[in-house]
């Protein structure tokens, strides 16, 4: 098969395939903690503190509150590079004719300059963020294979679309920076159900800590008898 | 605040030393720590329900490091095994390896994480370096709440035995002794206590009264951390000057089947936190009281406020804090302080367990401020307050003092150094005794007591003496 024909696979069969595999992952991690919560924690869940939980996750889409001393930089890099990594792949021209034609949605365009400007700073954040897991012992004793590659091939896949994209800088042929670009990408669809990337979803469930406070009523006498049997001396 | 500025004292600026704290275990399980955990660990899995939070948790948990950076204990180790992110995936590693299909799959095929004797020795280190501040909750973007898993990793290890005997011998004569309670304070010396007390507070505002024990169809039933009878009397005389000056002497009562308001469960055991709140609600049944009503104490606070209603079914009395009920009586009108008696400088500690929720932050520095002329905060404070260095119950765990004055309370001994006050207010048994620690430990210039020591002092006792007579004699008295 040529190039061109790895290219057409990669934009049909394979996005569509590798697209249901991130939206079918993402949909057993919510139906999973709908199902769990609804489950496990049944009517305590009228109990839980729901406006402070709905006003705490709403003032982390903006979260100038939440910088840190110590973090500033970091915190303030990581938020830069969610909006590019949201609105680039969301609002490209380009991209919006394959969410067209795969999901029959017709989303608004943002300008090529402004889908430049953005991708390049992602690439920057990302920079950023790959120098702070690479040389900060903090960050280094934290991270595990997985955090490298994530990055890595977010990187992979913005810096390609970018070349694709511009001929002046491209030092590959259009047909290999765009076949990188899809590849990386979709490879990152498969990634994102199983990786810490499920956060897409996850973020919802993660905030809810308050509600995991309210602990199951008489749990704690069953574990005891499973483990010591009737008769339990502490 | 920076480690290296606070300028002064020698041991504030002293660097880190790299050492283990171990704390006394009755019994150390005999061998196989290895499968006792994960017997342990599936049993709580099976009848309780952590599984939603645990699989949203090791699938998304971002690493970020921010939660470091407000961790009292890194701030003052810089040790790696102190950020709260690294304790919090040592748990969540298991439970992805032993518990998810997935783990299995990937242990079948590339072996990867496999618990260990050494592991099982890390997390009962590192899960009582946690002081479960709960700090870092607020600075996880992804809202991670890694006191909850610190805790829920304790549970575990003590259902193993692996829990620091203090607190063990607690709940033991708490649940199963015969005082029920943790400082093992029988019926006969709580009752020769508040004799002593009521001799006290006549000597102190002229006024005799009697303590209600046992009084039945009460509004109030009272509890505080039972070890106040023992050390802090002054904040117990502080409540009864309260329910005295507002008119409500006839409407409380201590119980004597069960006055002590500690729940150390809160701190390792869902099993013990259970069966510690439905004994103190039997308590108010008994006593056909109609609310619970918690004295100073940060932890013996949130375990009513927060467990009653889960755990109280049919008996989910009310509860009310002290320091709810004092502000109550202040905007009522009911108490009067006296704004020119207490002319040191004050300053206020949040006790975690009140302040990070949000739930008492205003409150006690309302009262404060309507008495207290030179009161100053500390930076940071209310939510964002730095922990004693006493939380999640290492305060009770006398061989780790070194551990509670060097590294857990470090970060609050410069803040206490910074602020300079005459006098600090904790409202919290804990805090308070591990803030006396700090400030003898750091030779600080300050006096820490409870926020009913303080009003003790300015509140006007009807048909007794004023603030200023009783301050006037407590100035003879000292010299």
């Amino acid at each position: 098969m040529t190039i061109e024909g790895w290219i057409d696979f990669a934009k049909g069969p394979l996005f569509a395939l590798t697209f249901l595999i991130m939206i079918l992952g993402l949909l057993r991690h919510f139906i999973i903690q709908v199902y769990q919560l609804l489950t496990g924690k049944g009517r305590r869940l009228r109990r839980a503190p729901w406006k402070t939980i709905v006003l705490d996750a709403l003032s982390w889409v903006f979260p100038i509150k939440h910088l840190i001393k110590g973090t500033i930089f970091f915190s303030a890099v990581s938020f830069l590079f969610h909006i590019g990594v949201i609105i680039v792949p969301l609002f490209l021209a380009d991209h919006i004719v394959l969410w067209n034609n795969f999901l029959g949605a017709n989303l608004p365009a943002i300008g090529q300059s402004l889908a430049d400007y953005l991708t390049l700073f992602t690439i920057a954040c990302l920079l950023v963020l790959l120098v702070f897991r690479v040389f900060s012992a903090r960050h280094r004793a934290m991270s595990r294979k997985t955090d490298y590659i994530l990055l890595l091939v977010i990187l992979t896949t913005f810096t390609a679309g970018y070349l694709a994209s511009h001929p002046k800088v491209n030092f590959m042929s259009w047909e290999t920076a765009m076949l990188i670009h899809l590849l990386s990408a979709e490879f990152l669809f498969v990634l994102i159900p199983f990786t810490k990337l499920a956060h897409i979803v996850l973020f919802v469930f993660d905030r809810i800590s308050a509600v995991h406070w309210q602990l199951r009523p008489g749990s704690g006498d069953k574990v005891a008898k499973a483990i010591y049997g009737e008769e339990v001396h502490i | 605040m920076d480690l290296k500025n606070v300028s002064g004292n020698k041991a504030l600026n002293a660097p880190p030393e790299k050492k283990t704290y171990p704390y006394y275990i009755e019994e150390q399980p005999s061998s196989n720590r290895v499968d006792q955990f994960l017997c342990a660990f599936a049993a709580v899995l099976e009848y309780s329900d952590y599984r939603s939070l645990l699989d949203s948790y090791c699938t998304s948990n971002a690493k970020c490091n921010r939660c470091a950076v407000t961790c009292p204990v890194f701030m003052a180790t810089g040790d790696p095994r102190d950020i709260p992110c690294y304790r919090t995936n040592i748990l969540l590693d298991i439970y992805k390896r032993y518990f998810t299909i997935g783990g299995a799959i990937k242990a079948r095929f590339t072996g990867g994480f496999e618990l260990t004797e050494d592991i099982i020795d890390e997390m009962l280190e590192i899960f009582y370096r946690c002081t479960a501040c709960r700090r870092c909750t607020r600075a996880c973007p992804m809202g991670v709440d890694h006191g909850l898993i610190t805790r829920l990793g304790r549970y575990v290890l003590s259902l193993i035995g692996i829990v620091p005997k203090a607190l063990h011998v607690s709940v033991r004569e708490q649940l199963q002794g015969e005082t029920h309670n943790t400082s093992k304070i029988p019926k006969e010396a709580l009752l020769d206590t508040l004799s002593f007390l009521a001799e006290e507070f006549k000597d102190m505002t002229g006024v005799e009264l009697t303590v209600p024990v046992d009084q039945y169809d009460r509004d109030f039933v009272f509890f505080c951390a039972v070890s106040d009878y023992l050390m802090e009397p002054e904040t117990l005389l502080g409540n009864a000057a309260v329910l005295y000056a507002s008119g409500d002497w006839d409407k409380w009562t201590i119980g004597t089947c069960n006055y002590d308001g500690i729940n150390y469960g809160l701190f390792y055991s869902d099993w013990h936190l259970e069966n510690i709140i439905k004994q103190l609600l039997r308590e108010v049944t008994r006593l056909r009281g109609r609310n619970v009503l918690i004295g100073e104490c940060g932890h013996a606070s949130r375990s009513a406020h927060d467990f009653v209603p889960v755990f109280g079914g049919n008996s989910a009395y009310p509860v009310v804090s002290f320091i709810e009920y004092t502000l109550g009586c202040l905007e009522q009108g009911r108490i009067h302080l006296d704004p020119d008696v207490i002319t040191e400088r004050v300053t206020y500690h949040d006790p975690c367990n009140v302040a990070r929720s949000g739930w008492i932050v205003e409150q006690p520095r309302k009262i404060l401020k309507s008495f207290v002329k030179n009161f100053v905060e500390m930076e940071p404070h209310g939510q964002e307050n730095y922990c004693c260095g006493g939380g999640g119950g290492l305060v009770s765990v006398d061989e780790i003092h070194e551990f509670r004055m060097e590294i857990g309370g470090k970060m609050k001994a410069q803040q206490l150094e910074k602020v300079a006050a005459d006098i600090i207010i904790a409202p919290c048994a804990n805090c308070k005794k591990q803030l006396k620690e700090l400030v003898e430990y750091y030779k600080l210039p300050s006096k820490v007591m409870g926020l009913h020591d303080l009003i003790l002092k300015a509140i006007e006792i009807p048909g007794g003496k004023s603030p200023a007579e009783r301050k006037e004699e407590a100035a003879l008295f000292e010299i």
